[in-house]
């Protein structure tokens, strides 16, 4: 009785929640023709000619290209936030620097809204001709990422036990040494986790690819948003959402995946922060 | 602890505090120069300080206040009801995941999606031709009302991001809970506790810290909205849905009131600064206490 309960809530509860999804997933499964009589959650003739659409027309709006710049880009922002945190959180967690004062600051601004930062960067950028490029991109999703990666990278490498420093040491080896070859292949499923929960964060930022990008490194958040703004008949609802499942893919694929992990790192993210 | 020599500590956080004072620090400063200058796209180089006159057209400007309002209302009304909701999905099936982990991956899988994304669905889940919802509204009652229009945009708003950022509460509550340590639940079982006793007084206080910690994750998050909010209704039905992220984004974008829009960051800046310092203010105090 009270199991029956408990599933019927899961149930509610799952389909609530990603209702949204199931919609626009059975919706790119339709003709435009199925769309304007059915509007329902059944899918009558079932067909792939909104995604054929997308992949094959790309004259005025280039889904692979969408797809491409939020893969640089959330590759350059998850990269490069971990080349900048590790060190650092090498450093914090095994000296005393850092960790009064840069520490707070930077896990602090995970509460800030970046929308603060976002005028002067675009004056920034138009001076160094940082618009709409993917590395200009990827530099911000830097900073979205550093907060998280660093109380990641503190925490693991707080837990490498002092032996294995003191004995790489002994044998004279130097801290970049000890960083590099003793702490870093220890600390490995942080720097993955770290890794996987960067990218899908980059990867579904929106507001400074909307300022930042106008044509040529726009991401997929913003170039779905493309197919949005009618042009003449209204609205494709049926090519709109094949690019949004196209778009949501990525994130959504590594997410289920690796659910364990982000969920371990959501909450070390959360009772640090 | 101290393995690392100061010095050479300070060497390794180098890259990243310069790539932080560049990238923040630097636009901060811009921001506080720019709040007191008159500027435009055209002299945006070369801004003359004149004073305070910025702040007082963002202090007087309507908008801004009734911005503020939204995001105020938003961020509490989102925030407590993702608590609750969360709260009582992480008890309630506890049972069920603690057997089965991987029922866990489709109650996060909304937070795998991006929040714009999510606000372009429901564009099309709301649509009155195309999308499901008001089609079965019509079929089984005949109606259905106007989700985006003036009065109902805010609790239509409200609700997307409910459902989409439950799933974050939830996660962290279930993860305290199963935290709590099973031989105090059965010490209180034994002494004869019914199970909301338990709850009541041994999990929930338990689980305190965490539940204080994602209210004010949520509420900040909730009070900054931007992406869903402008994908689904780009502050539309007459300004109704404009958040304080959204004023700034405007003012900057749409009207080009770079003086108005970046003394609306300061401001937006001091308002956080003052909400994280009482957060980490309450944090210490549960430290010593």
């Amino acid at each position: 009785m009270m199991k029956t309960l408990r599933w019927s809530v899961f149930v509610i509860a799952v389909l609530a929640m990603n209702f949204p999804i199931i919609v626009t997933l059975v919706t790119s499964f339709k003709s435009a023709r199925e769309l304007s009589v059915n509007p329902g959650l059944w899918i009558g003739q079932p067909t792939i000619e909104n995604y054929l659409r997308i992949l094959t027309q790309t004259d005025r709006f280039n889904i692979y290209a969408y797809l491409w710049n939020s893969t640089v880009a959330a590759l350059i922002g998850t990269g490069l936030a971990i080349l900048l945190a590790f060190p650092a959180a090498y450093a914090i967690a095994k000296s005393d620097v850092g960790r009064r004062t840069l520490l707070p600051i930077v896990i602090n601004l995970r509460a800030v809204p970046l929308i603060i930062f976002a005028i002067p960067l675009y004056m920034m950028y138009q001076w160094l001709g940082l618009l709409d490029t993917q590395l200009g991109l990827g530099l911000i999703l830097t900073i979205v990422n550093i907060p998280l990666a660093l109380v990641i990278l503190v925490d693991a490498i707080s837990d490498v036990p002092l032996e294995l420093d003191e004995a790489a040491r002994m044998d004279g080896a130097s801290s970049w040494q000890i960083m590099t070859r003793i702490v870093r292949p220890v600390v490995r499923p942080a720097l993955v986790t770290t890794f996987i929960f960067g990218f899908i964060t980059a990867w579904n930022e929106f507001l400074f690819g909307l300022m930042l990008t106008t044509s040529r490194a726009v991401p997929a958040t913003v170039g779905a948003s493309f197919f949005f703004a009618a042009s003449g008949g209204g609205v494709q609802w049926g090519t709109a959402s094949a690019v949004m499942v196209l778009g949501a893919l990525p994130p959504v694929l590594l997410g289920l995946v690796m659910y364990r992990q982000i969920s371990g790192s959501m909450m070390a993210g959360a009772v640090k922060g | 602890m101290t393995i690392v020599r100061r010095s050479e500590g300070r060497v390794f956080l180098t890259p990243l505090v310069g790539f932080l004072l560049l990238f923040l620090g630097f636009p901060a400063i811009i921001n506080l120069v720019y709040s007191v200058s008159t500027v435009t796209f055209e002299t945006l180089r070369a801004p003359t300080v004149s004073g305070f006159g910025n702040y007082l057209a963002v202090l007087a400007d309507r908008d801004f206040w009734r911005a503020t309002s939204f995001s105020l209302r938003f961020g509490l009304l989102t925030a407590i009801a993702e608590c609750l909701l969360g709260l009582f999905l992480a008890v309630f099936l506890a049972p069920l995941l603690t057997k089965r982990p991987v029922l866990m991956a489709p109650l996060m899988l909304p937070l795998m999606v991006a929040p714009a994304m999510v606000g372009l669905m429901y564009r099309l889940v709301l649509h009155e031709f195309a999308g499901p919802v008001p089609y079965y509204l019509f079929e089984w009652f005949g109606d259905s009302p106007a989700f985006l229009d003036i009065n109902n945009a805010f609790w239509t708003l409200s609700v997307v991001e409910i459902l989409q950022w439950t799933p974050f509460a939830f996660l962290l509550f279930y993860m305290a809970y199963v935290a709590v340590p099973n031989d105090i639940r059965e010490a209180a079982a034994l002494d004869g506790a019914s199970g909301w006793k338990v709850l009541w007084l041994i999990e929930l206080p338990l689980m305190l810290p965490t539940l204080v910690i994602a209210f004010f994750i949520r509420f900040i998050d909730g009070f900054r909205v931007f992406d869903n909010v402008y994908a689904l209704t780009g502050s539309g039905a007459g300004g109704s849905t404009m958040s304080l992220s959204i004023y700034i984004y405007q003012a900057f974008f749409k009207q080009g009131a770079i003086g108005k829009a970046v003394a609306a960051s300061v401001v937006l800046f001091l308002a956080s600064l003052a909400a994280l310092y009482i957060l980490n203010w309450l944090a210490g105090r549960r430290r010593r206490s």
